[in-house]
Parts: structure tokens; C-alpha cells; sequence
């Protein structure tokens, strides 16, 4: 018996209770649509998180936040540790900065901003990827570039009682600066305590580039990148180490520049993993995106396993009603198998056309399940940053995806259902080639 | 072409204790030559039917062998032998089996699909199948829309569709009137001459038995010696 008259065979043999068919269908596609739909989820929060910890951090980059010196001592990195990394086979840059350790003042005209002011090292800060979006990088000491956003941290003095921001926080309309920034002459306005009295100095800065904007609308840069000179100044003024203006006790004594933000840029991301497990035999407490991902993919892969096993339970039971159904349609045709059986159709035959009848019921109905599960998918991703809006009365992170389906969970989904149906077709279709013939024949079946 | 050689056979009734054998056939010997129609006659109850079907594979015998074709098929297992019944038995039964959901045309094509011949050819051999057995214009009527002789030429198509060299028969006229049966009597033996195609033939009904060239008389089981026609 060919293929093709096998599926003619099958579907004849589908008309003859519609109605029955038509419910196992239904059923089926409901433990379908179930499957994907719970499934979904898993897949739609942890692309959710994969993007939202992705976005804006360089798959690259390997965070080093100091070394462990034994007895639970921990130091800071310094230049030899800087000269250490870069010999690290994979390693494209090394940035590192070190932030002031207090936050100037910044004024130009009548505007003022408080901002941190950072000290990096541009040749390695550009290896790494960091753009201007206008102006040009910093080349005398007192030349600096300023983030994307401090423009929009600078403001005029509000009016006596009266405050500068708006309800969101941003600055009011008449009060913010709407001006060019490269080309700009600021005093950054650092201070130091001294006998409990404050005391001021002002260092005139010029600003020649702002930097590009990050890709995540939130995100605000508000850094002023100054000069190792000015950094040095400011130390000197404060006589502290990183300018904090109150001498801390206990403080080491100098030994040394120690960088409080160093990061490590890989080649490609397959050298991450190696640098990574470097630092780290080195001593050094590291972060790495890559590292944490493997992490955060573990537990989503556990999490989606677990939603498709409690997926395939509703499949399972829908099965129950093909095995039903497929065992009343084998009852039913008990008298035309005896006389197929008695002319000559082989055992095999019959067992593969039952077979094919319900893998086309699973067919069917993971075929309507998952066009339905699509839909429903795509309903709950519309409605629930709508749903969230409402109940917390605060818009949602942008990109969240409660439900995402996959090419592979579509896949998964249809051969689990395939596999079950199939699975519960089995023994009805076996009993199919049981039936005997001459009891068929005499209708007594 | 058949061959049956000692064959014995009893049905076992009841559950364990309460078993009981029934003994059916006992040392059943005889031979079906090629082109021949040969009748098998006994009382209701012989055992003829069970007897047809051994050699049909449908029950399979407690002792003894049967050769068709110089083939063992006694030996046969259940898909061997469904195979060997498709490519060369052709079967007439008394109650017609035809399938209810099927048109004539459907019930006839039936072992050709089973043969997995492909569809141009099977349309062809199909129609001529029932221009053959006169029922051609009635290729559409489900069997419930025709008449018991009617009936029994579209399961005697059927039979013919495969071309076997073998045609088995339980009874075929059991359930026809009078004029219907020798209508049928005449057809078996127009395809016996014109086509040479052997058969077996159970029947209780002397004008049945009389177009065998030789008939065989079953009582208790066995076979009574020299009753030839
Ligand atoms: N499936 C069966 N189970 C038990 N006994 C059976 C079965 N089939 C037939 N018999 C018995 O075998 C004997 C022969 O039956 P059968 O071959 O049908 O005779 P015939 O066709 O000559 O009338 C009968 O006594 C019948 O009761
Ligand atoms: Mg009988």
C-alpha cells in the first residue's frame, strides 16, 4: 500500500465520526496550546534578562574589582597589576579609572551641574570602544570630555521657595541649559574640610567632546572625563588620596595609584571565558557577563525544562482521549479490518494506518494549538506592559517579554505532541492487527 | 495446486478446568489439481468450513501440512501468509464481506491498493473488473444498494481483481435465490474455462456440487474415500 493511499485511507476513515474527531482534535490542540504557552514564558523572561543585562555592557568585557591578598585582604589595582593584564593572552584593552572621590560642582554662565568627574586612560578607553558623538578627545590637562547627559544636569538657580525640577525629574523647561557644550569653558568646584570648615577651589576646564548615547533610552551619562593632571590637583589640594575631602582614618599610606574601575576587553567573546578563569587562578575578583550568563542560562534552561514537563502533563492527558478515541474507531472498524485482514492487507498495514490516523489527530491538533498559542502569545505580550501600567502605575521596562516562542519551542512542542499522540495510537493500532478474522466476519467483534 | 496432507484439528472450549476439545478434523488427505473446480460437500457441522479455513491461513491447524502452489503455507506466520493470500487467493464468501462504506468500485479496488498498484492502472483494471462481472454501471452504489446477487458478483470482482490462479469459496450461492445461483454456478465455471483459475468450493447444495470435477465428502472430520463425481 502506497503513501498516498494510506493518507486517502486514513482520512476517509476520519470522516466517519466527525464530530468525535473533532473533539480529540480540540483537546489535543488545547494540551498544545498549553505546552507552548507555559513554555513561553520561560523562553520570553529569560530573553527578557538576557537582553537587559546584554544591552550596553560589551559581551567582552571582564570586570577586575581588585586582588585577593590572602587572610581576606583585598587590594586594590595598581599599575603592575594594569602591565600584568596585558600580557593576558585575549586581551584587546585594559581601561581603567578612577573616579574622584568627591562630587565638583560644575558651572558655566549661570548654569550649574553636580556631576563625578572621572580620570581614564583614552588610548586603551578608545581600544575598548568608547565613542564621541561631537568634538574631539581631551589633549591638555585641563581639557575634558563630558557624558551624553550633562547637558541635561545643568540648570539655572530656581527662584527663592521654588524648585529647579519637574514632577519626573528632569529639569524645568526654563531653567535648562540649551546650548552648545564643546567649546565650553567650565570651573569644576572641588572642596576640602579642613577644621570643619569647607574650603573651595576652582579649576577652569574647557570641554572639547561629549560622548555618544548609550543604546538604552534611561541610561544617563552625566561623567566629566578629566585629565590625570587635574586628578592630581585636586589630590594635592584635598592631600588625600582620590580628593576626598575629609582626611578617613586608617587610610594606607600612598603607595601607589590604585584604579577603582579596571575592565578587561577580549579579542572575541570565546577568549572571555580564558581570561576570565586566568584572573581568577590570579587572585583577582572579576565579573564577566559571559561568566554570569552561563550562570543565568542554567537556571532558565532548568526553569524551561520544568514549564515543558508540566506542558507535555496536559498533553498527556489529551492523549488519554485519542487513546479513546483511537480505541473506539479500531472497535468500530472491527468488521472492515477482518475482511481487509481476510484479503490480504498485512498486519503491518493495518497497524500503519491506525498509526497514521492518530498522528494525524496529534498533527492536526498541534498544528491549530500552535497557531493559537501564537496568538495568545502575542496578546499577552501586548496587554501585559498595559496590565503592568495600570497596576503599578509605572510603564514597564522597555523590550519586557513575558511570552516568546521560538523556532525551537515550536519544534520541541510538536515533537512532544507527535511523540504522545503517537504514543497513545500505539496500543489501539495493535490491537487493530489482533482482530480476528473469522469472528470479524461473523460480526462478532 | 492444493495439497493437504493429514490434516487434524480441534477447537479447544472453556477456561482451564472446564476445557473442553471438540474435535473437527481428523487425517484430512486430498489434492486440487490446477484448472480444476472441486467441491466439498458433508453435512452442516463436517467441518468443511473449518477445513477452508486452514487453507486459507485464517485458523492455523493442530496437525498435519497444506502445500499450495509447492508452498508450505501451513508453516506461514500471520503476515507471510497475508501476503501470499493478496498475490494468490482470490475468496468468495457466503455472506459477500463487503466493506459498508465502500462503492462497488471501492470494494473491488481494494486489493489492488493493498498491492500498492498505482492509481491509472488500478482504475483500469478495477472498471474492467466490473464489466466483467456485469456490474459496471453500478460502480457507485454502496452495497447496501444492491441485491444479494448483485452483492456476491462484486466480492466475486474483488476476487478476480488480482488475477489469482486460486479462487476460494464458503457457500457462495448460501445466501441466493435459486435463479441467482445458477447464474453464479454458470459464472464460476466461464472463468474456470476461459481463465483456468482453480477452485475450491464448500457447499452443502447438490446443484453446487455438481459443477466440480471432483467432489469430496466430509463426515465426522474425515474424508469418505471414492466419492468422486
Ligand atoms: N471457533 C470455534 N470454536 C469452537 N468450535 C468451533 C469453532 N468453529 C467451528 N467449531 C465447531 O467445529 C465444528 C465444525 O464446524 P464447521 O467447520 O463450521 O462446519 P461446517 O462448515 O461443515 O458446517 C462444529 O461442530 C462447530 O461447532
Ligand atoms: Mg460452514
Amino acid at each position: 500500500m502506497n503513501v498516498k493511499d494510506q493518507f486517502r485511507f486514513v482520512r476517509q476513515n476520519m470522516k466517519k465520526n466527525k464530530t468525535r474527531l473533532f473533539m480529540t482534535i480540540l483537546a489535543t490542540a488545547i494540551g498544545c496550546t498549553f505546552l507552548i504557552v507555559l513554555a513561553s514564558v520561560g523562553f520570553g523572561l529569560h530573553k527578557s534578562i538576557i537582553q537587559d543585562v546584554m544591552e550596553d555592557s560589551l559581551v567582552t568585557e571582564v570586570q577586575v574589582h581588585g586582588k585577593e591578598a590572602g587572610e581576606g585582604n583585598f587590594q586594590g589595582i595598581k599599575d603592575e597589576d594594569i602591565q600584568h593584564f596585558q600580557e593576558i593572552t585575549g586581551v584587546k584593552a585594559v581601561t581603567r579609572r578612577q573616579s574622584l572621590q568627591q562630587s565638583p560642582i560644575f558651572k558655566t554662565e549661570d548654569y550649574t551641574a553636580q556631576s563625578e568627574a572621572v580620570s581614564a586612560y583614552f588610548p586603551e578607553e578608545v581600544k575598548a570602544g568608547f565613542e564621541l558623538s561631537e568634538g574631539r578627545l581631551p589633549e591638555k590637562g585641563n581639557e575634558v570630555v563630558v557624558g551624553s547627559s550633562f547637558a541635561d544636569g545643568l540648570s539655572l538657580e530656581p527662584k527663592e521657595g521654588e524648585n529647579a525640577f519637574n514632577e519626573d525629574g528632569t529639569i524645568k523647561e526654563e531653567l535648562a541649559y540649551k546650548g552648545e557644550l564643546v567649546g565650553k569653558t567650565i570651573e569644576m568646584e572641588v572642596i576640602k574640610m579642613e577644621d570643619g570648615k569647607e574650603i573651595k577651589k576652582s579649576i577652569p576646564l574647557t570641554i572639547t567632546g561629549v560622548t555618544k548615547k548609550p543604546s538604552k533610552e534611561w541610561m544617563q551619562i552625566r561623567t566629566v572625563f578629566i585629565s590625570e593632571d587635574i586628578f592630581k590637583e585636586v589630590e594635592a589640594f584635598t592631600g588625600t588620596p582620590g580628593g576626598n575631602p575629609e582626611q578617613i582614618e586608617g587610610t594606607p599610606e600612598d603607595n601607589g595609584r590604585i584604579y577603582d574601575s579596571v575592565s578587561l576587553y577580549a579579542k572575541d567573546v570565546e577568549a572571555v571565558t580564558g581570561i576570565n578563569d586566568k584572573l581568577k587562578e590570579d587572585n583577582y575578583m572579576v565579573y564577566s557577563i559571559v561568566n554570569e550568563m552561563r550562570q543565568i542560562n542554567m537556571v532558565f534552561t532548568i526553569l524551561k525544562i520544568g514549564l515543558l514537563f508540566i506542558g507535555t502533563i496536559a498533553l498527556i492527558i489529551a492523549s488519554i482521549g485519542i487513546y479513546n478515541t483511537m480505541t473506539m474507531a479500531v472497535t468500530e472498524r472491527a468488521p472492515d479490518i477482518g475482511i481487509m485482514k481476510a484479503i490480504g492487507a498485512h498486519p503491518k498495514t493495518i497497524k500503519r494506518i491506525f498509526v497514521l490516523e492518530s498522528s494525524y489527530i496529534g498533527l492536526l491538533g498541534a498544528l491549530f494549538g500552535t497557531i493559537v498559542a501564537y496568538g495568545i502569545s502575542y496578546a499577552v505580550n501586548l496587554a501585559l506592559p498595559l496590565v503592568l501600567e495600570r497596576v503599578f502605575e509605572e510603564a514597564p521596562p522597555e523590550g519586557l517579554m513575558l511570552s516568546y516562542i521560538p523556532w525551537s519551542l515550536t519544534l520541541i512542542s510538536v515533537a512532544i505532541c507527535l511523540t504522545v499522540t503517537i504514543f497513545s495510537g500505539w496500543r489501539p493500532a495493535k490491537r487493530a492487527t489482533q482482530v480476528d478474522v473469522l469472528k470479524a466476519m461473523r460480526r462478532e467483534v | 495446486m492444493i495439497d493437504v496432507r493429514e490434516l487434524s484439528h480441534a477447537f479447544e472450549i472453556g477456561k482451564k478446568e472446564k476445557k473442553t476439545v471438540i474435535p473437527v478434523l481428523e487425517g484430512v488427505s486430498f489434492s486440487v489439481e490446477k484448472g480444476e473446480i472441486v467441491t466439498i460437500v458433508g453435512r452442516s457441522g463436517s467441518g468443511k468450513s473449518t477445513l477452508l479455513n486452514i487453507i486459507s491461513g485464517f485458523i492455523k491447524p493442530k496437525h498435519g501440512e497444506v502445500w499450495i502452489h509447492g508452498e508450505k503455507v501451513s508453516d506461514y506466520n500471520e503476515g507471510k501468509f497475508a501476503d501470499f493470500r493478496l498475490a494468490n487467493l482470490g475468496f468468495i464468501f457466503q455472506s459477500f464481506q463487503l466493506i459498508p462504506s465502500m462503492t462497488a468500485y471501492q470494494n473491488v479496488e481494494l486489493p489492488l491498493i493493498l498491492k500498492g498498484m498505482p492509481e491509472k492502472e488500478r482504475q483500469q483494471k478495477t472498471e474492467e473488473t466490473l464489466k466483467r462481472v456485469g456490474l459496471i454501471e453500478y460502480k457507485d452504489h454502496y452495497p447496501s444498494e444492491l441485491s444479494g446477487g448483485q452483492q456476491q458478483r462484486v466480492s466475486i470482482a474483488r476476487a478476480l481483481v488480482v488475477n489469482p490462479p486460486l479462487i476460494l469459496a464458503d457457500e457462495p450461492t448460501g445466501s441466493l435465490d435459486s435463479e441467482t445461483e445458477n447464474e453464479l454456478l454458470q459464472f464460476i465455471q466461464e472463468l474456470n474455462r476461459d481463465l483456468g483459475i482453480t477452485f475450491l468450493i464448500i457447499t452443502h447444495d447438490e446443484k453446487v456440487a455438481a459443477i466440480g470435477h471432483k467432489t469430496i465428502e466430509i463426515t465426522d472430520g474425515r474424508v469418505m474415500e471414492g466419492v468422486l463425481a
